[in-house]
């Protein structure tokens, strides 16, 4: 009876530890494995061992340190600018009133689109004669080439990411609002606290552990931004908007390294983990305990 | 925001708000939303413009016609890409149900020796950001022979650890007793999973079944490099292809493909905006 149970057991596990060994764990280690090889599917010589040479040539070429630099650009310049829109925006559609579910929605929604369809979109309007330019233009402002332009490609790239985003984050936001207990804001009432107060004093502090995971979420998807930059830049023009993702794409796929492009890989996953470890010491300092305890913002 | 929570939680009910101060809200939401929404508005009206040329800066409030639709159909292989879209999402979505139901309750009723190493294993994989595996991923692929086939665009997919995760969470809040008294009678381990928790899972599995849908649907970068030919192309990976070659600027063109491939994404969002949004917040919790 209980072998039979076990049985059951393993029986109902088994397809997600297969799933698991064949497309996680086993790549994973894999990818370590060819990252220590000179490995290229065009060469006709097998792939020779050469230690830390993939690291080494990654650190010393200025093309990464550039898909590097891009990309933290990218983190750095969209991040505090998703995370303000969307609590502000979780703010002000939280309380009830009417039409609150369908302004929920409406914020949300481009998190459903594809990235694909959101690219082809944003090159659309972003055209030189698009529809950006002609509003500017009427406007007598000046009307840059955008993505055409290596000075405005990426910022281009990163006000799509900021307005596609935001409703995503505004959603985990209402989630960490909605966990703060009512009472709290019903004795500050009775005491006498504005809202300005209630907000600095309760729902800041309170919501401290959902912004962390918007941070460290936000930062490890933004580190592999990809999609984007293949449909509206392919990286270009003059590299401006080649990310970390992006050139590790074309090493693998296009020039074949793919020994090296895996080295490439490892060290962008050591960054992932570093910052996201960083940003979780960086925001849980001591939690402020209790009710209004008066902890500063 | 506590662990063991079930990721539907019936939220309680507010009064609704009075009209006066919810038009006054509206005020400045409104505009808001509006701006958020122009994209979405553009790409409709250009995709319904007639003809060809000078569509980019049409107004919104032109002539509507069916013309780029019917290129569409016409000329490139986008019923194709449709149909694979559709063949590759409903077959992972079940997989994905499947195992993740299977896995989710062994884990969550500690039904397997080591328990805490799997799930452990679980949670790693949410951490592994999927794009660091996209060379081996693809080499694995190779080996096996199923690069430029339907099977790469499905079985790295059909097992998914977030999926698990949520089940598992979700049996975590299950009270045990229904699956006690069956036991009692005599029921088999396989019959009570069939009968009796999987009705009590729907809830989370229809949030599972969503997300992963929406996941599938809009999948790009491993549907890219997977497959080489046109007929076996989704969408996403067709409709960026066909930008880049002969219809970089018929916009008309793009912006018709874009509503269609938005189309389902769209209908399944709103129906079911409440499992995707309790998803997301499920997803906040762990």
């Amino acid at each position: 009876m209980r072998t039979h149970s076990r049985l059951t057991a393993w029986g109902l596990i088994s397809p997600w530890i297969v799933g698991f060994g064949l497309f996680g764990l086993f790549p994973f280690l894999f990818s370590l494995w060819i990252s220590f090889r000179d490995y290229s599917p065009i060469r006709a010589a097998a792939p020779r061992f050469v230690g830390l040479d993939n690291y080494a040539h990654a650190l010393h070429d200025p093309a990464f340190w550039s898909a590097l630099g891009t990309t933290g650009l990218f983190v750095v310049g969209t991040i505090p600018f998703t995370t303000a829109i969307a609590l502000l925006l979780a703010l002000t559609v939280q309380p009830a009133f009417r039409g609150r579910t369908l302004s929920r929605v409406g914020f949300f929604l481009p998190s459903v689109v594809s990235v694909v369809v959101l690219s082809l979109l944003f090159k659309g309007l972003y055209a030189p004669a698009g529809p950006l330019n002609a509003v500017l233009g009427s406007l007598h402002l000046p009307t840059p080439a955008w993505l055409l332009d290596p000075r405005t490609s990426l910022p281009a790239i990163m006000a799509m990411d900021v307005w596609s985003a935001s409703g995503y984050y505004m959603v985990i936001f209402l989630a960490g609002l909605q966990a703060i207990p009512r009472e709290l804001y019903d004795a500050a009432h009775l005491e006498g606290a504005t809202s300005w107060a209630c907000l600095t004093h309760i729902t800041l502090p309170l919501l401290r552990p959902t912004l962390l995971f918007v941070l460290v979420v936000n930062t490890v998807r933004s580190l592999q931004i990809f999609a984007e930059v293949f449909v509206m830049t392919r990286g270009g023009p003059l590299h401006s908007t080649t990310t970390v993702v992006y050139y590790l794409y074309e090493e693998a796929f296009y020039r074949f390294n793919q020994g090296y492009a895996s080295a490439v890989a490892y060290l962008l996953f050591l960054l992932t983990l570093l910052l996201a470890w960083a940003q979780l010491r960086l925001v849980q300092q001591p939690a402020p305990g209790g009710s209004g305890s008066g902890a500063a913002t | 925001m506590s662990a063991d929570a079930p990721p539907v939680p019936g939220r309680p009910v507010e009064p609704p708000a009075a009209w006066p101060a919810s038009l006054l809200r509206w005020l400045w939401i409104g505009p808001l939303l509006l701006t958020m929404m122009l994209p979405f508005a553009w790409m409709l009206a250009v995709s319904l413009s007639p003809g060809s040329g000078g569509s980019l800066t049409r107004s919104l409030a032109g002539p509507l016609r069916l013309d780029h639709y019917r290129a569409l159909l016409g000329a490139a292989n986008i019923g194709r890409y449709l149909l694979n879209s559709a063949a590759v999402a409903a077959v992972v979505v079940t997989l994905n149900v499947a195992t993740a139901a299977m896995a989710g309750y062994v884990l969550g009723r500690r039904r397997v020796p080591g328990e805490r190493l799997w799930t452990l294993g679980i949670v790693a994989t949410l951490m592994l950001p999927k794009q660091v595996l996209m060379v081996p991923l693809y080499l694995v692929m190779h080996a096996f022979g199923l690069l430029d086939t339907y099977g790469a665009l499905i079985l790295p997919f059909a097992v998914d650890a977030f999926s698990i995760f949520l089940v598992r969470q979700y049996v975590l809040a299950l009270p045990l007793e229904l699956e006690e008294a069956a036991r009692l009678d005599g029921a088999s381990d396989w019959a009570i999973f069939r009968t009796v928790v999987l009705p009590l899972m729907r809830p989370v599995l229809a949030v599972v079944a969503i997300q992963s849908f929406l996941t599938n649907w809009n999948s790009f970068l491993f549907p890219l490099i997977f497959v080489d030919s046109d007929r076996l192309r989704t969408l996403p990976v067709g409709l960026a292809l066909l930008s880049q070659t002969e219809h970089s600027v018929d916009w008309g063109f793009l912006m018709a493909g874009s509503t269609i491939a938005s189309l389902p994404v769209l209908a399944v969002f709103v129906l079911f905006q409440r499992h995707i949004l309790s998803g997301v917040l499920a997803g906040a919790e762990k």
